[in-house]
């Protein structure tokens, strides 16, 4: 079993994805796919007049500022046109593929975090009107039924708080928490990137390797943004029993083929 | 400038004129962390104990 996450953002090539899909699940590849959405988010919510915010949390984690609009928006755009548009295409190429997200059937449930903390113009202050989350617990029930009867889960953010709210969460750490209630083999984090890069933004810095007790040392040592978090979830998958976690590069053909092949740096 | 009472240890917190509501002050005391929890008129709480906010 495989949890292969692709990233939103710009340049990632979904026919790649999927006609890799297509003929993995054809040779008997069990999979599931999780996708971000994270540009298109951006593009519409500017589209729809309520601009994107980024808060900064004190250690230096940036991250969406989720209010119950900017969740309104994230859902048109992860569960809509993101969601769908990945269904039909593993569809058209023969995968039956169920777009589903983290709130149904209560796949992932987490807390919500009703109070953070952030970072503006140099001053800290608590955000309460924030609709964020982890995943605390995942339905490893309702993926297995489906992978059972054939199907190819494609998940996507948000989760469900306890409540039954929806819940922004990070689609990478809920890629290792899938992986790891699964106790999928590998776990594939693709994205517009080679992989980690000891000196980004140059591609041909590429570390390799990184083995899971250099993990903290790579994230303080040459992790900006984002990856720092694909870091955690990569630590947090292997430590709940994921033998091997590759972030690679979702651009190109055959990109999960590539990744599984060991293209882009391989954490175990 | 601002003063007000730490509602942990009763020291003087003292901010800044243009503090807003939400921000987090620490009081120079006792050290606890402190949040503004209204301008008129001035008052704080003991800030809650929060996480990092790794959303999408």
């Amino acid at each position: 079993m495989i949890i292969v996450k692709v990233g939103g953002s710009e340049g990632i090539d979904y026919d790649a994805v999927c006609d890799d899909i297509a003929q993995l699940v054809s040779a008997g590849q069990r999979l599931i796919l999780v996708h971000g959405g994270s540009s298109l988010t951006n593009e519409v919510s500017e589209a729809l007049g309520h601009p994107p915010q980024f808060i900064t949390s004190p250690s230096g984690y940036t991250s969406r500022l989720t209010d119950k609009r900017t969740l309104e928006i994230f859902q048109m755009v992860y569960c809509g046109q993101m969601n769908k548009g990945i269904v039909e295409r593993l569809q058209m190429r023969g995968v039956n593929a169920i777009g589903l997200s983290g709130m149904d059937g209560r796949l992932w449930q987490g807390k919500r975090k009703k109070a953070i903390k952030a970072i503006e113009n140099g001053r800290t202050r608590v955000i309460r009107d924030n609709y964020t989350g982890t995943v605390d617990e995942v339905n490893c029930g309702l993926l297995e039924t489906l992978l059972d009867a054939g199907y190819v889960p494609v998940l996507t953010p948000p989760a469900i708080s306890l409540e039954g709210e929806g819940i922004n969460v990070d689609g990478d750490r809920a890629s290792a928490a899938t992986a790891a209630a699964l106790k999928a083999s590998d776990l594939l984090i693709l994205s517009n990137i080679p992989g980690v890069l000891s000196n980004f933004p140059d591609e041909s810095s590429l570390v390799r390797t990184i083995n899971l007790s250099d993990i903290d040392d790579a994230s303080e040592n040459f992790a900006e943004g984002r990856m720092r978090i694909k870091l955690l979830g990569a630590k947090e998958a292997i430590e709940a029993g994921v033998q091997r976690v590759v972030i690679g590069d979702a651009r190109g053909a055959n990109p999960i083929s590539r990744a599984l092949a060991g293209e882009g740096t391989v954490i175990s | 400038m601002n003063t007000t009472e730490c509602p942990e240890c009763g020291g003087e917190v003292i901010m800044a004129a243009n503090v807003i509501v939400g921000e987090i002050i620490e009081c120079s005391d006792c050290g606890v962390e402190l949040e503004i929890t209204s301008l008129s008129p001035l008052s704080i709480e003991l800030a809650p104990e929060v996480e990092e906010d790794w959303g999408e």
